[in-house]
Formats: C-alpha cells, sequence, structure tokens
C-alpha cells in the first residue's frame, strides 16, 4: 500500500496570539512532538472549537518550530469565522491538531542560491524555509508581496536573515515597489543564476513566478492552498489538477512542482 | 453487539460510508480500524476515473457539500495497492465491503467482475446508484425503481455474494422494494442529498460544478426519517448512514430500523470518531438494559 500520510493527532496549548499586521496573527503554541516532526512546507490541520455549526479543522502552514522549547509558530489570516475565534485565543487555550501533513519543500542538493517568492499569507511557508537555508549557509533572495504596507509580513525577518537581497513590492505602493511582487523575482531571475524558486501565495502570482522560473530553467515548486476536509488522504477533496493527473494536496503536495500545474 | 448485515457478520454495528474512509489504511496510524464491525471502501470503477476539477468542497453551516466526482483508481490498481492491507484487516475480524461505481449497467458489471476476480477477501458490495456528482443531466440512475432495479439485476447474476445498494435520498420506499425484489441483500440508506451553495459576491458555485453533495449532521434528521421508511417498506436489512457524529446519532438509526450504522464527515474532524462512537452505542446499549443490541434494531415507539 502507499504510505498514509505522516500526520498525527497532537493536543496543544496557546503560548502567545499577537496581531503582527493588519488582520494577521502570529499564535505561538506548544506541541513538543509537533515541533520536532515538522519540515519546512508541511501543514497542520487545526480544530477551532466554539461553533458546532463549523466542524472541519482549519488547514495552516507554519513559520518557525523550535523542537527545544517545543513552540510552533504560525501566522494566520483573519478571514473568515474560524480564524475570528482563533484571533480570540489567550494563552493558555488547548485544543489539537492533526500535523504535519503533506511533504514540504525538495530543494535540490548542493543548491548555493535561492529565490523565495511569498504573498500576502503565503510569506511563513517560503521564510520557514529561507530560514533553514540561511541557517546551512545558503544564500537566499526574497521577493515579499502584499496588497499594501499595513499587511506585509516577514521583510525583517528576511533582512534579519542577511542571506541575500530583500524585495518588496505592494499593490497600492505603500511600501516598496508599486505592483506586485513577480516583477522584482521576474527581474532577479534574469539577473542572477539560482539553483531553486520556491513560492506561495495567490494562484495567480504563483503561476507567474513559475512561469519566469521555468523560462530561467531553474526548478521551482509552489505551495498550494485547497479546501480540505480530512487532510490525510481519506477524502480526494483537496485536488489540484497537475500533469500527472489530479493529485490531492494534502499528500502530494501542499508543495508541488511548479512545471506540472495545470490549474491554479 | 454482533450484527448481520445481509450476509455480513459484524462484531459490531459500526461502518464507515464510502468515500469518508478513503481504503481503510490511510487511517492506519491514526486509530485502530480493526475496532470496527465492517469498513466501506471508496467506490472504485473498472477503469481510473480522474474526478471533477476543484474546488471539490465547500463547508456549510452543520455540514459541507463535496463534488469529488468518485475519483479512483480503477479496480485492479485499487486491489493491487490496497488489496494487501485490506486483506490483512479481514483477517482481525473486521469485514471489508467494496463500494461499486458505474455510469452505466455495464460499468457496473465490469467493475463487479473485477471486484469478484480481484478481491476474494472482500465479504459484500455497496452498488453505488447514486453518486450525485456523476449523474447524466442531474438524475442518477439510482432515483428510479426502474433504474436501480436494472443495475442490480444485472449485478446480482455476477455474484452470490452479499450486495448492497447505497441509496439516493428519494422515493425511498418504493426504490427500496423494487430493490429487495432483485435480490439485494441489504441497502445503505441514504447517500448524499445533492445541494447547491453559492458565493454571492462572485454569483458562482462554491464548487466546480453548479450542484454538489450535502452531508453531515444537518442531513441526520433526513436520513432517520428515510431508514425509518425504507425498514417499513422491506424486510432487508438497512445500514443508515448520514451526520452520525455520536453514539447517540448511531442508536437513533437502530432505532429507526438500522441493523449497523455508517460514520462519515465524523472521520474527518476526528479520525477515530468511529471508535469513539462505537464505545458511545455501546454504552447507549447498556443503559437500555439489553444484552443484544439486536433487540434495539427497529425499537423505536410512536
Amino acid at each position: 500500500m502507499p504510505n498514509p500520510s505522516p500526520a498525527r493527532m497532537h493536543d496543544f496549548e496557546v503560548i502567545s496570539n499577537e496581531k503582527i499586521a493588519d488582520g494577521i496573527f502570529s499564535l505561538v503554541i506548544s506541541a513538543p512532538r509537533l515541533a520536532f516532526a515538522l519540515k519546512p512546507g508541511q501543514f497542520v490541520n487545526i480544530r477551532v472549537p466554539g461553533d458546532t455549526s463549523e466542524l472541519l479543522r482549519l488547514p495552516l502552514s507554519y513559520v518557525a518550530s523550535d523542537p527545544e522549547r517545543g513552540t510552533v509558530e504560525i501566522w494566520y489570516a483573519v478571514v473568515g469565522k474560524g480564524t475570528q475565534r482563533m484571533s480570540e485565543w489567550g494563552r493558555g487555550f488547548t485544543s489539537d491538531l492533526l500535523g504535519p501533513g503533506g511533504h514540504g519543500w525538495r530543494v535540490p542538493e548542493g543548491a548555493r542560491r535561492v529565490l523565495v517568492v511569498g504573498g500576502g499569507i503565503g510569506v511563513p511557508p517560503v521564510l520557514c524555509l529561507a530560514r533553514e537555508l540561511a541557517a546551512a549557509g545558503i544564500a537566499v533572495d526574497a521577493c515579499v508581496g502584499s496588497a499594501s504596507a499595513s499587511k506585509l509580513v516577514g521583510v525583517e525577518d528576511f533582512e534579519a536573515l542577511a542571506a541575500g537581497e530583500v524585495r518588496v513590492a505592494t499593490d497600492d505602493g505603500t511600501a516598496g515597489l508599486h505592483g506586485f511582487c513577480t516583477e522584482p523575482a521576474a527581474e532577479l531571475l534574469s539577473s542572477r543564476e539560482y539553483d531553486y524558486v520556491a513560492t506561495c501565495g495567490p494562484g495567480v502570482m504563483m503561476s507567474k513566478v513559475a512561469a519566469s522560473a521555468i523560462e530561467a530553467g531553474v526548478y521551482c515548486e509552489a505551495s498550494l492552498e485547497r479546501m480540505m476536509s480530512c487532510g490525510f488522504g481519506a477524502c480526494s477533496t483537496c485536488n489540484v489538477e497537475t500533469t500527472d493527473g489530479m493529485q490531492g494536496a494534502c499528500m502530494c503536495g501542499p508543495v508541488f512542482d511548479a512545471s506540472k500545474v495545470v490549474v491554479w | 453487539m454482533a450484527v448481520d448485515f445481509g450476509g455480513v457478520k459484524m462484531k459490531n454495528p459500526i461502518n464507515t460510508a464510502s468515500g469518508t474512509f478513503g481504503y481503510g489504511w490511510q487511517f492506519s496510524e491514526l486509530m485502530d480500524v480493526s475496532q470496527l464491525g465492517a469498513i466501506t471502501t471508496k467506490g472504485c470503477a473498472a477503469e481510473p476515473w480522474p474526478g471533477n476539477p476543484a474546488p471539490r468542497m465547500a463547508e456549510v453551516p452543520g455540514g459541507m457539500m463535496n463534488s469529488v466526482g468518485l475519483q479512483n483508481p480503477g479496480v485492479a490498481a485499487f486491489a493491487e495497492q490496497s488489496g494487501p492491507w485490506l486483506a490483512d484487516l479481514t483477517a482481525k475480524g473486521t469485514q471489508v465491503i467494496c463500494q461499486v461505481a458505474g455510469h452505466s449497467t455495464e460499468e457496473y458489471v465490469r467493475a463487479l467482475e473485477m471486484f469478484a476476480e480481484l478481491c476474494p477477501w472482500a465479504a459484500g458490495y455497496e452498488i453505488n446508484v447514486s453518486c450525485p456528482n456523476i449523474a447524466a443531466g442531474g438524475a442518477a440512475c439510482g432515483s428510479t425503481p426502474e433504474g436501480a432495479s436494472e443495475v442490480m439485476r444485472a449485478c446480482r447474476k455476477v455474484t452470490d455474494k452479499p450486495l448492497f445498494v447505497k441509496m439516493a435520498p428519494v422515493r425511498i420506499p418504493e426504490i427500496a422494494r423494487a430493490l429487495e425484489a432483485e435480490g439485494a441483500d441489504g441497502l445503505t440508506v441514504i447517500n448524499s442529498i445533492p445541494g447547491m451553495s453559492i458565493d454571492v459576491r462572485t454569483r458562482r458555485s462554491r464548487l466546480s460544478k453548479p450542484t454538489g453533495g450535502l452531508s453531515g449532521p444537518l442531513c441526520h434528521p433526513i436520513a432517520v426519517r428515510m431508514v425509518w421508511e425504507a425498514s417499513k417498506a422491506v424486510d432487508i436489512p438497512i445500514c443508515g448512514v448520514g451526520g452520525v457524529m455520536t453514539g447517540e446519532d448511531a442508536a437513533e438509526f437502530i432505532l429507526a430500523g438500522a441493523c449497523c450504522v455508517s460514520v462519515g464527515m465524523a472521520s474527518f474532524v476526528d479520525p477515530d470518531a468511529s471508535v469513539r462512537i462505537l464505545r458511545e452505542l455501546e454504552a447507549w446499549a447498556e443503559s437500555q438494559g439489553v444484552k443484544d443490541i439486536n433487540e434495539l434494531i427497529g425499537a423505536f415507539e410512536c
């Protein structure tokens, strides 16, 4: 039989839950076994109690895990009733989650320079990867985008890595370039040699980054978002159409070879 | 707690709803599947099906809608990939019911022939004549007594093993009687209910198709009513399906006349929900002062 999902049930306790930008929160939880198991690009499927009419878990990426302290940090945008309830969680709140889900980024062995491109709430999984790569001495350039300066996250974290260049773009021009982060990404890809590109954000953004990477002949992976029911390969609802057929984002993703994605 | 579901001897009444439990092994690291009376595997057809485009799922208050469209690898790949694990599960005393998918009577027969040849460990088969997401013209072939009978009659010739039919949530008494007459060993009541969910900002369906199958606890009272109607109409046993989240929900089906109960959406929320529901059902049976769960089947009093 194929391998079951690596996801296991973990109880967790909230350590902190703070607003870090307009409509975006940082949640730090204590979940020691999970912190040890997570790899950049994987996700967790969180139970958000409090409303019996909303039953399904919320699948979210994570931005940092600290195996020594046993903590995991998640950045999430308040976009619906579930994330609204999450934003009200205080220290000591407990719930459970299933994780780690799927597989993470597959950076080619021996990569020396990597480009990461994150848009909006797509920043956390690429920042998570950038931190790991920077710690391993790999050069990382980052392009970060958002609708507006007030919604921008991760810029200072990328800069603190001092692993490469950081380019910023906002849709309304209130920070960095007035436009989309796909533009500086295309510019960097045409002017520098990269061994790998990782991107996460809106589908349109990722498809443009992928096109630029393919044009430059660089292997690119994208982390896709889909509505999920189970998150561990049982329901076939989180499908991504690829050149290899329909694949579930929870098991075959959420990170996909961008050149194989047919429908973003 | 043992029940006999149309020749499938279950050590307890808890089964899993096809399409919500994968092929069983997906849950192998998250729970002890062998505690269950039976599992029903996701429908497979003679050939692989790609299923519908994304999005395939939309959450609605009290449930969810799906338009998966029976994505499956085909019976041959299913038997090769999942067969050994399922055979092992059978050896542990949990019965495996394989769901059979098709677009036409010929396709059901072909798929069932392949199951009969490649899956000797299967305890029985569930013919899915009621998937709301593959039907031509909006009506599944199981939506009329004639359509359901035709499929059942042809499939009955293929195997002597227990054959069940997953029923559409329409015309339950007459279709149930027609299926019993054609030799069905039991009925699975009900499949998801055709529904619609529209994003009013974009004016588009929240699924990739206009309609999808509604499931979850909001369907439960409808399903209980339909199990009751079916149990009055036929003598063959019934498996109740629809929004079972607790042992009490399962007990309602038993009282309405079901001999066993399938857990569906609850397994998405909590992978081991089916085992918890089994424990709760056992506690309920004990609280009712019976030694045998069979004493409670159809024990509903008006």
